[in-house]
């Protein structure tokens, strides 16, 4: 009972975590908005503050659905492992003040860098923002930055605690043979594990480059390589965005049992599938490099053969885990477990044309059109981001006895189908060669950017819905007339 | 020999002007070797003098937070390429050298005790990214940085720095992927 009570007082801190991600997610559709409809040509819109939205909209996805998505690790983890709600508590509070800094960088000082920073761009903007604008961003990072590596440290801690090592985190004990599949750690496990490698590694190569950055600044006398800084940069960026779906499938494999009464068990395929999406995580940054023709040639043949397999036996394993858990189980379907189905789909449908993209011949002429966006807002606006709005949901009903009503259904279908239409436009642009990070376009360019904002409108109105229905569970909750135990109600 | 009286010891031997010297005289040994010795030798009188101040120990540094921050910003400071430099010209800056350094080892020697190992951990991966930092400046700085070393010497520190990284890196890999349940 102790430790129900003590569970529940935690979820407050998770919730905030859920709440703050999904309204920042909300509001940066707006700017997605925005910036479409300019690019289709219906809005006025100064190039200054494109770029500007651009950076606050990346920098504002990637940091609130990572926000979420740790609040969705931490909530399963701490079943496991002995965590630090402290630190957790921390992260919020680092999270929070890096990311008003980045917000007084961008709006007030005109910071415009996009949220790839990428050197010498923070110092040399030809007079468009200052130097405090850009320090006020770069520092805002590191901070932000901070929060997450104590998170990952802890998090790190607590299972070397418990499991021995990372590798045995990652079941490489099983793997090998020496133990016994009925001991393999938990899907949860596994996956922090993983994400906890990663995500180590890529915040402490983007502090090196940050503080660079930050060097470079202050004073433009001190020179980096350039190569090198794009390396430790998209080190950076691009394993902490992947990262975010990892700790969002944790949903996957808790949510889907609870609705089904049948285990996820981690198997050895599962186990192997994970390692090796751990170290094709680690390397595969280097696809943004394809452009790169001084880059080492084998490296970027590497970027391109992993690039096809990154994410792909983690897709597969889970896509097919999932398909098999439900099968035949009879499973009551509602917002969470359809939500959970439906972010396998994106995820899986997002992945394709990523795969397309990361050919060297085809990325020749789609790299740095609107292709790319096209792919990551499939999978992070239907993967990622969905396994967190079906987490809320999941919470919501767990931790208190709000329903749903008809208008979160509606916004379920209404919110697959818009983001869908979203990437579909940029798909769309992406094929007729539009170039992605232009503020504006040829009117040839402008018909699938009108279409797209079209759809995120109403994208932003089911995540305003799905918002709305999780404050509602935290007031609910607040009152404390939840007294129930609630944790013996069946979900199925 | 009792580990103050080391730390006394090595404190007067990185005393003697010739040693001052010979250490100085090179960027990498000045960097990589006379900063840390004097950290270490206060590290070595540290136990002797802490015994002997244990109010102090508990009203200032009790939870070692603050003694890690003074340790932080004197190491950061000394990895500034113009503290160098200017610990050859002005005495104030020498005088600073040989006080704060090993008043930072002193500090280390209470306070490493005394965080958690989250604490631990997360100071260990920032002085990583600095002296990664650190090897990719003196490595690739294109001009002169110190007005005292030549640039070659500056390479010869950079490399220096990328050893030590490296060495984190692999002692890092090793920890967290060896077995940790048997000794702690
Ligand atoms: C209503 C939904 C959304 C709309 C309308 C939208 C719109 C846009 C637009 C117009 C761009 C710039 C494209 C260009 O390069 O020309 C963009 C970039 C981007 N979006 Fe979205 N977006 C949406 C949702 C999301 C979501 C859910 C995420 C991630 C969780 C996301 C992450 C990003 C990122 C990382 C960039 C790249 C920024 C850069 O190039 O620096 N977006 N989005
Ligand atoms: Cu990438």
């Amino acid at each position: 009972m102790e430790m129900i009570r003590k569970k529940r007082s935690d979820n407050s801190l998770i919730a905030t975590y859920l709440a703050i991600g999904a309204t920042v997610v909300g509001v940066m559709m707006i700017f997605g908005i925005l910036m479409l409809l300019a690019q289709g040509g219906v809005l006025e819109l100064q190039p200054a503050a494109f770029y500007q939205f651009l950076t606050i909209h990346g920098t504002g996805m990637i940091g609130a659905a990572a926000l979420a998505g740790a609040a969705v690790m931490w909530y399963f983890l701490r079943n496991y492992v002995d965590l630090s709600k402290k630190i957790f508590g921390l992260n919020l509070l680092f999270s929070l003040i890096g990311i008003v800094m980045v917000i007084i960088g961008v709006f007030s000082f005109e910071y415009a860098s996009s949220w790839t920073f990428l050197y010498p761009l923070p110092a040399l903007s030809a007079n468009a923002w200052g130097t405090i604008g850009a320090l006020l961003y770069l520092v805002g990072m590191l901070v932000l930055g901070v929060g997450f590596l104590l998170m990952y440290i802890d998090v790190g801690r607590a299972i070397i605690k418990k499991y021995g090592s990372l590798g045995k985190g990652l079941g490489w004990d099983v793997i090998s043979g020496k133990k016994a599949e009925a001991d393999a750690p938990p899907a949860t496990v596994v996956a922090s594990t993983m994400v906890t490698i990663v995500n180590v590694t890529a915040l402490t190569a983007g502090a090196t480059v940050l503080i660079m950055n930050i060097i470079n600044v202050i004073n433009p006398s001190f020179t980096f390589d350039p190569l090198l800084a794009k390396n430790l940069t998209y080190a950076f960026g691009h394993i902490f965005a992947n990262s975010i779906i990892y700790m969002g499938v944790i949903a996957v494999y808790e949510i889907l049992p609870r609705y089904t009464n049948r285990p996820w068990k981690a198997n050895r395929i599962f186990l192997i599938a994970w390692t090796m999406s751990t170290s094709f995580t680690l390397v595969i940054y280097t696809h943004h490099m394809l452009m790169d023709s001084v880059m080492p040639k084998w490296m970027l043949i590497m970027g391109q053969i992993l690039s096809y397999a990154n994410g792909l036996p983690v897709l597969v394993i889970t896509a097919y885990g999932a398909l098999m858990i439900v099968y035949k189980s009879g499973i009551k379907w509602d917002m969470a477990s359809g939500l959970i189905f439906i972010s396998m789909f994106g995820w899986t449908v997002g992945v394709v044309p990523a795969i397309v993209d990361a050919t060297i011949v085809v990325n020749h002429v789609m790299h740095n059109t609107k292709w790319v966006p096209g792919h990551f807002h499939m999978y992070m606006g239907l993967g990622a981001v969905v396994m967190i709005f079906g987490f809320m949901y999941f919470l919501s009903k767990e931790d208190s006895s709000l329903k749903t009503n008809l208008f979160d259904r509606i916004a379920l279908i209404c919110y697959t189908l818009s983001i869908i239409g979203v990437s579909g436009g940029f798909l769309v642009s992406g094929a007729l060669s539009t170039p992605r990070r232009w503020a504006t376009h040829f009117p040839d360019w402008m018909g699938p950017a009108v279409f797209g904002a079209v759809s995120g409108v109403l994208a932003a109105i089911s995540v305003t819905i799905f918002v709305i229905h999780f404050i509602r569970y935290m007031m609910v909750r607040n009152k404390g007339n939840e007294g129930k135990v609630f944790h013996e109600r069946k979900l199925a | 020999m009792r580990p103050g009286i080391l730390g006394i010891l090595l404190y007067g031997i990185l005393l003697l002007p010739p040693i001052i010297g010979l250490l100085e005289g090179q960027m990498i040994l000045h960097m990589l070797v006379q900063l840390p010795l004097l950290i270490f030798s206060g590290w070595l009188c540290g136990a002797a003098i802490l015994r002997r101040m244990p109010n102090y120990r508990a009203k200032w540094n009790g939870n070692g937070i603050p003694g890690i921050l003074v340790i932080v910003f004197i190491t950061t400071y000394w990895m500034l390429p113009r503290a160098m430099d200017e610990s050859l010209v002005f005495w104030q800056v020498e005088l600073f050298k040989f006080i704060g350094l090993p008043f930072a080892g002193l500090c280390l020697r209470d306070s490493w005790p005394k965080i958690k190992l989250v604490g631990k951990s997360f100071l260990f991966l920032n002085y990583l990214s600095m002296f990664a930092l650190m090897a990719w400046l003196y490595i690739d700085a294109p001009v002169q940085i110190c007005n005292n070393y030549a640039a070659q010497e500056q390479q010869l520190l950079g490399w220096g720095f990328l050893f030590i990284t490296a060495t984190m890196i692999i002692y890092l890999v090793q920890m967290v992927f060896t077995d940790q349940s048997e000794s702690t």
